[in-house]
C-alpha cells in the first residue's frame, strides 16, 4: 500500500507532544497536601499514643494520654462541656436565624442588601475582644446587668460558664445559618408555593408543608457549620469560661502550663472525634434530603405586605442585630474612651488610645496582612487547581482529594496548631517560630473555603468550552489561562477574601504557634486583654473590624456581588 | 350540569418596577364557554402570561373584570376561584411523591383518605402513571413530570385548567404527542381550558380558538383557520404562518374593491381589503399607501415571460411534503417565499422567474381616511 506519508511542517508542529504541566502542577498539589497536611495529621496521632517524653517508637505506643479521659474529672468535664455547649449553641443560633431569614426572605425589608451585609459583621469580629466586650454588658458589674437589676429587679445567671459562653458564640455564628436560609428562601422556585396556593393551601399549611421541608437540608447545613466552628471555638471559652473548661481551651492549657504536646495531641483527637461524630449523626439525619429548587424566573415569591408583618420583620430583624452588634458596639465605644472604670459608660471621649498605641498597632497590622496575604495565596493557587482537578478530571481515589481537601474543616484550630507544633518543632522538617509555619497552618485551615466556592464555579462552566480551546490547538495551561480562569475568576475572588478576611482575626491556629516577631492583630488583643489594658483591645479590635470590612467591601464591589453572599 | 361562561372584560395591568410603570396587559376582553380550549399566543412580553395570572388570581388586576357564571372573581383568592393551573416548571413538590403530590390538593380541602386514595388513582390511570405513584419528581422523565402537575390540577375537579407554556420544557418529539394528550384528557373531562403558549404550531393544533397578542393587546381571535386565512392586521399576517408582503398604491377604489399599483408599476384588482387598524375602520381611499399578504401557497411560480411579477429564484428548498422556492423580487418587501407540491419545470437556483396572485388569495390591507 502506498498511501503517502503526512509530511510538511505544519503536520509535524501538530503531532501530540505530551503536556507535562498538568502532572507537574497535580504533583506538586499532592505534595503540598501530604507534607503540610496528612504528614502532620499522622504525627499527631501517633503522638497522642505515646507517652510525653517517649520516643516515637512502636514499643512505646500506649494509651495512657487517653486515660485522663477515665480517670480526670477535669477532662471529663471538659468533654462534657464540649458537647453541651455545642448542642446548646446550635440550637440557640438555628432558633435565632430563622425567623430572621424567613422575614428578611419574605417581607419588604428597607435597605435590605444594607441590613443583610450587617449580618456579617458579627462572623468577622475579632476574637477575645467580643468575648470581654459580654463582660462589659452583663458581668457582675455590667451595663446591661446594672439596668435589668434597677429597673426590673432581674438578677442574670453569671455571664462565666455555660450561659455566657453559649450566649456569645450564639449571637456570633447564627449569621451562617441565617445567610444560607436566607439565600434559600430568596432562591427558591416560586411557581411551587403558587401551586399550592392555587390549590387551596392556607400559608401556614404552605410553610409547615412545602416552605419548611424544602428549606430543612440548608437549614441542617447551617447548623453543622455552627456546631463545627462551635466545638473548635477556643477564644470565647478562654474569655467566658472562667473555671469552665471545654476541650480547645483544655488543650491550650495543657500545652501553655505543661507543653505536654502528647497531652494536648491526646486531648486533639478526642475533639475531632466528637465533631466528626457530630457531623456524621447530622448527615444521617439529613440523608435523603436532597432538593433544592432554584428558580429560573425573575420572579419573587410571594411577600407579606401587611403592615403588621412588616412591623413584626422589622422589629425582629433589627432587635437581632443590635444584639449581635452590641459587643462590637462596646469595642468600638471604648476604643474612643478616655477612661472607663468604676462608671457605666465612659466619662470622656478621644483618639487618646489610637495615639497610644501607634507604635505597637503597625507591626501586628502587617503582619497580619502579610501573614493572610500569603496563606491566601497558597490557597488561591491550590485549592483552585485541587478544585478543577476534582470536577474535571475522572481519575482513582478522587475521594480521597476530597476528603484530604475538606479534612481541616472538621479539624478544630487549635487542633491543627497542635499538630504543626509536634510534627515540625523537630524531625524532617522544622519551622518552629517561623512565619513560614503560620503561613502553611494558614493556608491548610482555609483552603477548604477556595476549593468549595471554585467547585461551584468551575460545575458551572461547560466543560466543551475547554475542549473548543483544546481543539483550536491551546495547550493546558493556555486553555487554563485564557479561558478557565477568567471564567471562574469571581468564585476564585469569592473564596479568595473569605480567606484573607477570616485570617486577619484568626487566633485558636496562631495562638499555638506564633512567636514573638510574628505577632498578629488578634495576638495584640490578647496581650492587651492580659495586660488588662481593656481599652487597648478595644482598639486594636477596632482597627481588625474596620480592615475587614474594608476588604470585604472593597472585593464586593470588584466583583459586584452583595458583601453577605460571599458568606454563603 | 349547565355550561360554565368566563367573561373576562378590559383587562389591564400596569407594573410598577425601578424603571417606572409598565403597561403590561392592555385592556384585554374575551368570553369563554362550555369545554372551550381557549389559547393565547404571542411573542414574549406580550401580556399573555399576565393575562393568565389575573384570571387564576395570582396577580391583581389594575382595571377590569373577571366573571365566572356570573361570580365575580375580583374579589377571590385563588382557591377560591376553583382553578387548575400547570406551571411551565410543572413547580412539582420535589418532597413529595407523585401520590402525595397529586393528592396535596384533595387533603388541603380535608378529603377523607379513602376518598383521596380514589380519586388520584383514576387520575394516575387516566394519564397513565399508575405504577409511579411511589416515585420522587427528581426520578421522572420530563414527560412524566408534567403528566403529574397535569394530574395534579385536575384531581380535584377544578372549574377551568389554566396551562402556562406547559411544554416549553420538553423535547420536539414529546411535545407533539403531550400536545395531544392535553387535548384528548381536556376534551374526555370537558374541562374550559387556556392555554399560554409562544409556539405558533402548538396553538394552532391544540384549541378551539386562538388569540394572539401583541404588546399587551388582543390583536385577533378565532378559530385556527380563520386566523391563518383571514388576518385582520399585518402583526397577525406575519406572526402566524410565512407570508409575502408587496407594498402598493391604491389608484382606483370603491366598496366592493381597489385596483393597486405594485412598484414596478403592475397593476392589481383586489376584493379582500382590511384596514390596517382593525378597531378603527378606515375608509379606503385613493393615492393612499398600503401592503398586499398573500401566503406562500397562494403565490404560483412559473418560467420567466408568464404571467406575473418577474423575479430570480436564489434558493430551492426540499422540504418533503412541499418544495420551497425562495425568490428576490423588486416589487416585494424582503424575500418571496412560494411553497408548491411539484417541482416546477426549468426553474433552478439562480433562474430568472415569474410570481402570479390570484387575488381571491390577496389581501390588501390600507391605511386610508380615518
Amino acid at each position: 500500500m502506498t498511501t503517502a506519508a503526512p509530511a510538511g511542517p505544519a503536520v509535524a508542529r501538530l503531532r501530540r507532544r505530551i503536556d507535562w504541566l498538568p502532572y507537574a502542577i497535580g504533583a506538586l498539589t499532592i505534595f503540598v497536601l501530604v507534607a503540610f497536611l496528612l504528614y502532620p495529621i499522622v504525627k499527631t496521632v501517633m503522638f497522642s499514643f505515646v507517652k510525653s517524653g517517649d520516643e516515637l517508637a512502636f514499643a512505646n505506643l500506649t494509651l495512657v494520654n487517653f486515660r485522663r479521659f477515665v480517670e480526670a474529672s477535669t477532662y471529663q468535664n471538659a468533654l462534657w462541656h464540649s458537647i453541651e455547649v455545642g448542642v446548646l449553641t446550635t440550637i440557640v443560633s438555628t432558633m435565632l436565624a430563622l425567623p430572621a431569614a424567613y422575614a428578611m426572605a419574605r417581607v419588604p425589608i428597607r435597605f435590605r442588601n444594607f441590613v443583610l451585609a450587617l449580618f456579617i459583621i458579627p462572623i468577622i469580629a475579632p476574637p477575645f475582644i467580643g468575648a470581654y466586650s459580654w463582660i462589659i454588658l452583663l458581668g457582675r458589674t455590667g451595663i446591661i446587668t446594672h439596668y435589668l437589676d434597677s429597673w426590673f429587679g432581674i438578677q442574670l445567671p453569671s455571664v462565666y460558664g455555660l450561659f455566657g459562653i453559649v450566649l456569645a458564640l450564639s449571637l456570633h455564628y447564627f449569621p451562617y445559618i441565617f445567610l444560607f436560609v436566607q439565600g434559600a428562601l430568596a432562591a427558591s422556585d416560586p411557581y411551587i408555593e403558587e401551586s399550592a396556593d392555587v390549590m387551596g393551601a392556607s400559608r401556614l399549611r404552605i410553610l409547615r408543608t412545602i416552605t419548611f421541608p424544602l428549606v430543612l437540608p440548608t437549614i441542617f447545613a447551617g447548623a453543622l457549620i455552627v456546631l463545627v466552628k462551635t466545638l473548635g471555638n477556643f477564644g470565647v471559652p478562654a474569655i467566658l469560661g472562667g473555671g469552665y473548661y471545654v476541650l480547645p481551651t483544655l488543650i491550650y492549657y495543657q500545652i501553655n502550663g505543661y507543653f505536654n504536646l502528647n497531652g494536648a495531641s491526646a486531648i486533639a483527637l478526642v475533639n475531632v472525634l466528637i465533631t466528626l461524630i457530630a457531623i456524621l449523626l447530622l448527615a444521617r439525619v439529613n440523608r435523603k434530603r436532597r432538593f433544592v429548587t432554584v428558580t429560573s424566573t425573575a420572579r419573587r415569591s410571594k411577600q407579606h405586605t401587611g403592615l403588621g408583618a412588616r412591623i413584626a420583620a422589622n422589629v425582629y430583624i433589627w432587635t437581632l442585630l443590635l444584639a449581635a452588634l452590641l459587643p462590637q458596639i462596646i469595642i468600638v465605644l471604648s476604643s474612643f474612651a478616655k477612661q472607663w472604670a468604676a462608671s457605666l459608660f465612659p466619662t470622656a471621649y478621644g483618639f487618646d488610645n489610637y495615639v497610644r498605641l501607634q507604635e505597637t498597632l503597625g507591626e501586628p497590622i502587617f503582619n497580619s496582612l502579610v501573614l493572610g496575604g500569603s496563606a491566601t495565596l497558597m490557597c488561591v493557587v491550590f485549592g483552585t487547581l485541587a478544585a478543577y482537578a476534582a470536577v474535571r478530571k475522572r481519575f482513582k481515589g478522587k475521594w480521597a482529594l476530597d476528603m484530604t481537601i475538606m479534612l481541616p474543616f472538621v479539624l478544630p484550630g487549635i487542633v491543627t496548631g497542635v499538630a504543626y507544633l509536634t510534627t515540625f518543632n523537630s524531625g524532617l522538617i522544622v519551622l518552629t517560630g517561623t512565619g513560614t509555619i503560620i503561613i502553611l497552618a494558614y493556608f491548610i485551615r482555609r483552603i477548604a473555603y477556595i476549593f468549595r466556592s471554585v467547585t461551584a464555579s468551575v460545575t458551572q462552566v461547560d466543560e466543551k468550552i475547554e475542549e473548543a480551546s483544546t481543539i483550536c490547538g491551546a495547550t493546558w495551561g493556555r486553555t487554563m489561562r485564557k479561558v478557565t480562569v477568567p471564567l471562574i475568576a469571581p468564585g476564585i475572588m469569592a473564596g479568595g477574601i473569605l480567606v484573607f478576611s477570616t485570617l486577619i482575626t484568626e487566633i485558636s491556629v496562631t495562638i499555638i504557634i506564633y512567636s514573638v516577631e510574628w505577632k498578629t492583630l488578634s495576638i495584640a488583643i490578647f496581650e492587651q486583654l492580659t495586660n488588662e489594658d481593656i481599652l487597648g483591645a478595644a482598639t486594636i479590635g477596632t482597627v481588625a473590624i474596620a480592615l475587614t470590612l474594608i476588604l470585604v467591601f472593597t472585593a464586593s464591589k470588584l466583583i459586584g456581588r452583595n458583601m453577605a453572599d460571599m458568606f454563603r | 350540569m349547565a355550561a360554565h361562561v368566563l367573561t373576562v372584560k378590559e383587562l389591564r395591568k400596569v407594573f410598577d418596577t425601578d424603571q417606572g410603570q409598565v403597561l403590561a396587559v392592555d385592556g384585554i376582553s374575551f368570553e369563554l364557554s362550555g369545554d372551550e380550549f381557549f389559547t393565547m399566543l404571542g411573542p414574549s412580553g406580550c401580556g399573555k402570561t399576565t393575562t393568565l395570572r389575573m384570571v387564576a388570581g395570582l396577580e391583581t388586576m389594575t382595571a377590569g373584570s373577571i366573571f365566572f357564571d356570573g361570580e365575580d372573581f375580583s374579589g377571590f383568592s385563588s382557591f377560591q376561584r376553583n382553578i387548575g393551573m400547570v406551571f411551565q416548571s410543572y413547580a412539582l413538590f420535589p418532597h413529595m411523591t407523585v401520590f402525595e403530590n397529586i393528592a396535596y390538593g384533595l387533603r388541603v380541602r380535608g378529603m377523607a383518605a379513602a376518598e383521596v386514595g380514589g380519586k388520584v388513582g383514576r387520575i394516575l390511570g387516566l394519564l397513565g402513571l399508575g405504577d409511579l405513584a411511589k416515585r420522587y419528581p427528581a426520578d421522572l422523565s420530563g414527560g412524566q413530570q408534567q403528566r403529574v402537575s397535569i394530574g395534579r390540577a385536575l384531581v380535584y375537579d377544578p372549574g377551568m385548567l389554566l396551562l402556562d407554556e406547559p411544554l416549553a420544557n420538553l423535547d420536539a418529539k414529546l411535545r407533539v404527542e403531550m400536545r395531544e394528550e392535553i387535548r384528548r384528557i381536556q376534551k374526555e373531562l370537558g374541562i374550559m381550558t387556556i392555554y399560554v403558549t409562544h409556539d405558533q404550531e402548538e396553538a394552532m393544533s391544540i384549541s378551539d380558538r386562538v388569540a394572539v397578542f401583541n404588546l399587551g393587546r388582543m390583536m385577533q381571535a378565532g378559530p385556527p383557520h380563520e386566523v391563518y386565512s383571514n388576518p385582520t392586521s399585518l402583526f397577525v399576517a406575519d406572526f402566524i404562518g410565512k407570508a409575502n408582503f408587496f407594498p402598493a398604491r391604491i389608484t382606483r377604489s370603491d366598496n366592493s374593491g381597489a385596483k393597486v399599483a405594485l412598484t414596478s408599476g403592475a397593476e392589481l384588482a383586489l376584493e379582500r381589503l382590511n384596514a390596517l387598524e382593525p378597531d378603527e375602520e378606515a375608509e379606503i381611499a385613493d393615492g393612499f399607501d398600503a401592503t398586499v399578504m398573500v401566503r406562500p401557497e397562494h403565490l404560483v411560480i412559473g418560467r420567466a415571460g408568464g404571467d406575473g411579477l418577474s423575479c430570480r429564484v436564489r434558493r430551492i428548498q426540499f422540504l418533503g411534503n412541499i418544495i420551497r422556492y425562495h425568490a428576490e423580487c423588486a416589487d416585494a418587501s424582503g424575500e418571496v417565499i412560494v411553497d408548491t407540491t411539484r417541482l416546477v419545470g426549468g426553474l433552478e437556483e439562480g433562474s430568472e422567474a415569474a410570481i402570479a396572485m390570484a387575488p381571491a388569495d390577496s389581501i390588501l390591507y390600507h391605511k386610508g381616511r380615518a
